[in-house]
């Protein structure tokens, strides 16, 4: 058997379709009893398993089991012999070389079934049964007859040593607390009810977000099998309804009228209108507005009433007649009893307050552009620029005691021994001029817009707007006849300027800021945006922490210094550009006149605690200018002691409100 | 309600008609009224001639329907209405017009002449005929205040007021026509606008813009002591200087005016009137309103002040009330400030305002609403305005004019 062994297990080589040189294995051995009688004698060579070519140069190919030589067969073929018999030969299909012996073995029928049995995995045994029903021995049922016939071990039924000492050993080490007995495991539920504790009655409850599905329209007239007439569409609107869009259609569908509900078709839109429906519900996003139930009158802030503000103006009581022009500018006297107004006619009118009536008409060489009354109460002056030239005028009104004085101030300056060249010329009006009560002339480079005094009443300032220009401002000093330019370089065109009521803080407002110096650290202290395109007119309050600025872009801003360098506040009640702003001396009250020929008074009350801001209520509009060339109102004053406010407008006319 | 029961009384013995209520219809007006009583009084003499009536209901003057009347006060209709009937008031008569060079800004008339004092810088002296008799001229600046003094014969002692901060004592002789300036009362440090003189003739107070109120002697100081040389130069006459000052007030005096030989009564432009003791100088009582006061006048009949401010109204106070600030009444009409106030001398009831919407107005306390007549003459604003004892009525203002009117209060009285 193991010579055959050895023998199958030869390189056969098929010259065959297949083409593929079969190893077979080893694995076969197991039921090949069949006896490889392909060979007439037993030649069988002895060499083993060895590389044939060992055996190449030599003319035996190896021994036979008696140890002779076993030659190698004679070979004579050719190519073309190969080649004739591979052509001609029916069985060269089936003829393998057989590298031991070198010779040619024509398998037979049996050998070339096997061969494909082998190769297709089968078992070479044609009669082999591999799928032959398994007897179970092994199994769970017991049977009366043992497998095997052994008898019991006496170690089955004698109990272990080796368990009892290790037992023993734990139970020792338990005693001794060295060890724990495993804790019982927690039987905690797994799952619990997540709603279990919920209210079912809370308005936040489970389904609060639940919206329910709009109800679909119910049908009305047109859909009727049998609508009234109306509902039935005319050709024309037939056709404009097959033209339309399908979804601008008023209707997705045409009414139709059938003569009997027995004559209505099927439904043919069901199945398009069904899924219309679920695809409005599925993508219609649906949500809960949180409607905030606020009250808007709760919204606006709480303002009192401007009936509880009063007192403040609230009727036109006296009109001054007689100027001929639009008056730019308008001031009253500290002690409220006599008023002064600058005019386009080139003429200042000094007037008493209570009565209209005009006491004094001065005439000067040009349209007069701003008056200022000095708020000094020992001081009777008043300022007046017209062109390039600002006079000082003793209006002589009042007492007596401080008008001389006022004189006498004046002419008793004398001339310092070194005349220092001064930007303004300082000249003393003599003649007519004199008797009507100038008393110094001030020339200046430029045209004067605006002049404004001093608390005290000593330093006058004059506004040059002169955009860039580093003369747009001086200070005059009065007693020393002095002229200072605070400023040797301006941003931007000044419109107006103020000194503050309590602080040595100078104000100049440029077209959009306003900048607070202080004169004695001579430096920037504030910066204020304005917020607007123009600024026309400031005024500070009394108090010194607040400003107001009136622009041409109608809008009136209230500033706090101490809060921030933005308007607090910003007004907007005016329908025109705004010419002149005011406030109150002493009670809490604020006025600006604008082109729209309106004064609008109103309260604005400043706490002394820092931490309450500023109350602003508007309270009246006072209208009575008329309109002229565009221009309303142009200047605003308010009376020292009463709360009267003064407006002098393009008009020629100043009117007093009470 | 078409009819109601009305029960008419009177205090008049002339026209007394018999006790016993009437049916009247509820629309019936003044002159339905009117004829009613004077239909009665027709039965009841003959010789009855036609007199217009004006009746009170509850105090009340009647100025519409007795229907709506009755509903604006709240009178019940039910019972039986009391209704006083009073002879109607006639209209004042415009007499003179007495034209100035200037704004006329105060007149005082007596019973022969009329003292106005005007703003171009003088005052004048003019008969109640409406001649120019005399010029006054000696201020330096507006005269705001004018006040006859006395009357001495054919002399008479007058003082002008001015912006000039002075007052001047003016002696002026009718008969030769003759004014010299006997004193120059300096010490007012702002426009002197008010003077008034005390009732015993022999001081004055004037107030004046400084706030002050200064007492000043209206009597005539000894010339004969003064060297003769001085006098010339002193073309005012010698300086006087106040007996006493009152201070108290914070803004300027607009009025004043004396209550008794005691007591004086101060109205400014710090919306207070406040009394003063004339003797000591000092401040009695304090009423305070809430607008600038223009003028005051003082009725010794009806013990009330009334004033105008700077706003529509006529107010009345009690001067005796401690407790300040009640206006008994406002008497509501005008439509500009009120600058003048005058309570007639003669009657307890009646005043007349000059305001600046170009109107006098004859009021009568017992009709707050309306008044009794509108005295339209006036172009432009009225400053001033004077009552004279006899039933003159006087009123100037800004168109230069100075008005006066002849006012009784009754026909009947005329004729007495």
């Amino acid at each position: 058997c193991c010579g055959l062994l050895a023998a199958l297990s030869l390189h056969i080589t098929f010259s065959l379709s297949l083409s593929l040189s079969l190893s077979l294995s080893l694995s076969l051995s197991l039921s090949l009893s069949l006896s490889l009688a392909f060979c007439s004698q037993d030649i069988r060579n002895t060499v083993g398993n060895i590389p044939m070519e060992w055996y190449k140069d030599y003319p035996h190919i190896g021994y036979d089991l008696d140890g002779k030589k076993i030659f190698k067969p004679i070979r004579n073929k050719d190519e073309l012999d190969e080649f004739l018999d591979k052509m001609e030969n029916p069985d060269y299909w089936r003829t393998i070389h057989d590298k031991m012996t070198g010779t040619d073995v024509c398998l037979s029928d049996e050998q070339v079934d096997l061969v494909h049995r082998l190769q297709q995995g089968k078992f070479g045994d044609v009669n082999f049964n591999e799928y032959e029903p398994a007897i179970d021995f092994f199994s769970n049922e017991v049977m009366i007859h043992p497998v095997t016939n052994r008898p019991a071990d006496k170690r089955s039924f004698i109990p272990s040593l080796i368990e009892k000492e290790k037992v023993g050993k734990l139970v020792h080490a338990i005693k001794m607390g060295w060890i724990k007995p495993r804790r019982p495991k927690e039987t905690a539920p797994q799952y619990y009810d997540l709603w279990a504790k919920e209210d079912p009655n809370a308005i936040l409850g489970r389904h609060k977000m639940h919206i329910p599905a709009p109800k679909m329209r119910l049908p009305g007239h047109e859909e009727s099998y049998n609508p009234p007439p109306e509902y039935l569409l005319t050709d024309e609107e037939r056709q404009v309804w097959e033209q339309q869009d399908p979804d601008e259609r008023k209707l997705s569908f045409l009414p139709q009228k059938y003569l009997s509900l027995r004559a209505v078709p099927a439904f043919s839109r069901f199945i398009q209108e069904r899924f219309e429906r679920c695809l409005d519900l599925y993508l219609c996003p649906r949500q809960r507005k949180m409607r905030v139930n606020v009250n808007p009158e709760d919204l606006i802030p709480k303002l009192p009433r401007p009936r509880d503000l009063q007192p403040f103006p609230t009727l036109q009581s006296l009109v001054y007649h007689g100027h001929s022009s639009l008056i730019r500018s308008i001031s009253i006297s500290p002690s409220g009893q006599w008023l002064v107004s600058g005019s386009d006619d080139c003429t200042v009118r000094f007037w008493e307050v209570c009565t209209t009536r005009c006491l004094k008409t001065m005439e000067v060489g040009g349209p007069v552009k701003s008056v200022a009354w000095n708020p000094a109460p020992s001081i009777s002056l008043v300022a007046v620029s017209y062109g390039e030239n600002v006079i000082l005028v003793n209006p002589g009104l009042g007492d007596r005691l401080i008008c001389s004085a006022t004189d006498q101030l004046i002419s008793s300056y004398e001339e310092p021994e070194e005349v220092k060249d001064q930007q303004v010329q300082w000249a003393v009006p003599e003649g007519k001029a004199q008797e009507q009560g100038q008393r110094l002339i001030l020339t200046h480079p430029k045209a004067v817009k605006q002049v404004s005094w001093h608390g005290r009443g000593d330093y006058l300032a004059c506004v040059m707007p002169d955009d860039g220009s580093s003369l747009q401002v001086v200070i005059h000093q009065v007693s020393r006849r002095r002229t200072q330019n605070p400023f040797h370089r301006n941003k931007g065109a000044v419109q107006c300027v103020s000194f503050h009521p309590s602080r040595p803080y100078f104000l100049v407002a440029t077209q959009r800021y306003v900048r607070v110096y202080n004169l004695i650290k001579q430096e920037l202290t504030k910066k204020l945006m304005a917020n607007c395109k123009w600024i026309s007119s400031m005024a500070v309050h009394p108090g010194g922490d607040n400003v107001i600025c009136g622009s041409y872009d109608c809008r009136l801003a209230w500033f706090d210094l101490d809060l921030s360098t933005k308007p607090y506040k910003v007004l907007r009640h005016h329908k025109k550009a705004l010419r002149g702003v005011a406030y109150h001396k002493h009670y809490p009250l604020f006025a600006s006149g604008s082109d729209d020929g309106t004064v609008i008074v109103c309260h604005g009350m400043v706490y002394n605690d820092l931490l309450q801001n500023p109350l602003i209520v508007p309270v009246k509009v006072l209208k009575g200018h008329i309109i002229t060339h565009d221009l309303g109102v142009l200047d605003v004053a308010f009376h020292p002691t009463q709360p009267w406010v003064f407006s002098s407008g393009a008009d020629g006319t100043v009117r007093l409100f009470t | 309600m078409s009819q109601l029961q009305a029960r008419f009384f009177t205090d008049n013995k002339k026209y007394v008609i018999d006790d016993v209520p009437f049916s009247i219809p509820a629309v019936s007006e003044i002159t339905d009224l009117s004829n009613v009583i004077n239909k009665l009084l027709e039965g009841k003499n003959g010789d009855h001639k036609h007199v217009e009536f004006d009746f009170l209901v509850q105090g009340q003057f009647l100025r519409s329907s007795l229907a709506t009347h009755l509903e604006t006060e709240n009178i019940s209709t039910e019972e039986v209405v009391e209704i006083e009937y009073v002879e109607k008031y006639t209209a004042p008569q415009p007499e003179e017009c007495i034209m100035h060079d200037d704004w006329i800004s105060s007149v005082e008339a007596d019973s022969e002449w009329i003292l106005t004092g005007s703003y171009d810088k003088t005052a004048r002296i003019w008969s109640l005929e409406g001649k120019a008799v005399a010029t006054v001229a000696g201020h330096t600046d507006v005269v705001k205040g004018v006040a006859w003094v006395k009357r001495d014969g054919l002399s008479s002692l007058l003082l002008t007021a001015s912006l000039d901060q002075t007052v001047l004592l003016w002696e002026w002789s009718s008969e030769r026509n003759k004014l010299r300036a006997r004193h120059c009362c300096r010490g007012h440090a702002g426009s002197v606008d008010t003077i008034s003189v005390d009732p015993t003739r022999s001081k004055f107070c004037s107030g004046s813009w400084d706030k002050m109120l200064k007492i000043w002697s209206a009597e005539m100081s000894e010339e004969s002591n003064r060297p003769r040389k001085k006098q010339k130069t002193e073309q005012l006459g010698p300086t006087r200087t106040p007996l006493m000052t009152l201070s108290g007030h914070t803004e300027a005096v607009s009025s004043v005016l004396w209550m008794d030989t005691e007591e004086l009564c101060s109205a400014s432009w710090d919306h207070t009137i406040r009394l003063w003791d004339a003797e000591t100088g000092s401040q009695k009582n304090m009423l305070t309103g809430s607008k600038v006061f223009n003028c005051i006048s003082y009725s010794p009949l009806c013990h009330r002040l009334a004033t105008g401010s700077t706003d529509r109204h006529v107010r009345l106070w009690d001067p005796r009330s401690k407790d300040g600030s009640l206006v008994l009444l406002s008497l509501t009409s005008h439509t500009g400030w009120v600058t003048a106030v005058r309570w007639s001398p003669s009657h307890e009831q009646q005043l007349i305002s000059g305001s600046l919407d170009n109107l006098v107005k004859l009021w009568d306390t017992r009709s707050c609403k309306a008044p009794l007549y509108d005295l339209a003459a006036h172009e432009d604003k009225v400053l001033c305005a004077d009552w004279t004892d006899c039933g003159l009525i006087l009123s100037g203002g800004a168109d230069n004019k100075l008005y006066t009117y002849r006012y009784s209060a009754c026909l009947s009285d005329a004729g007495a």
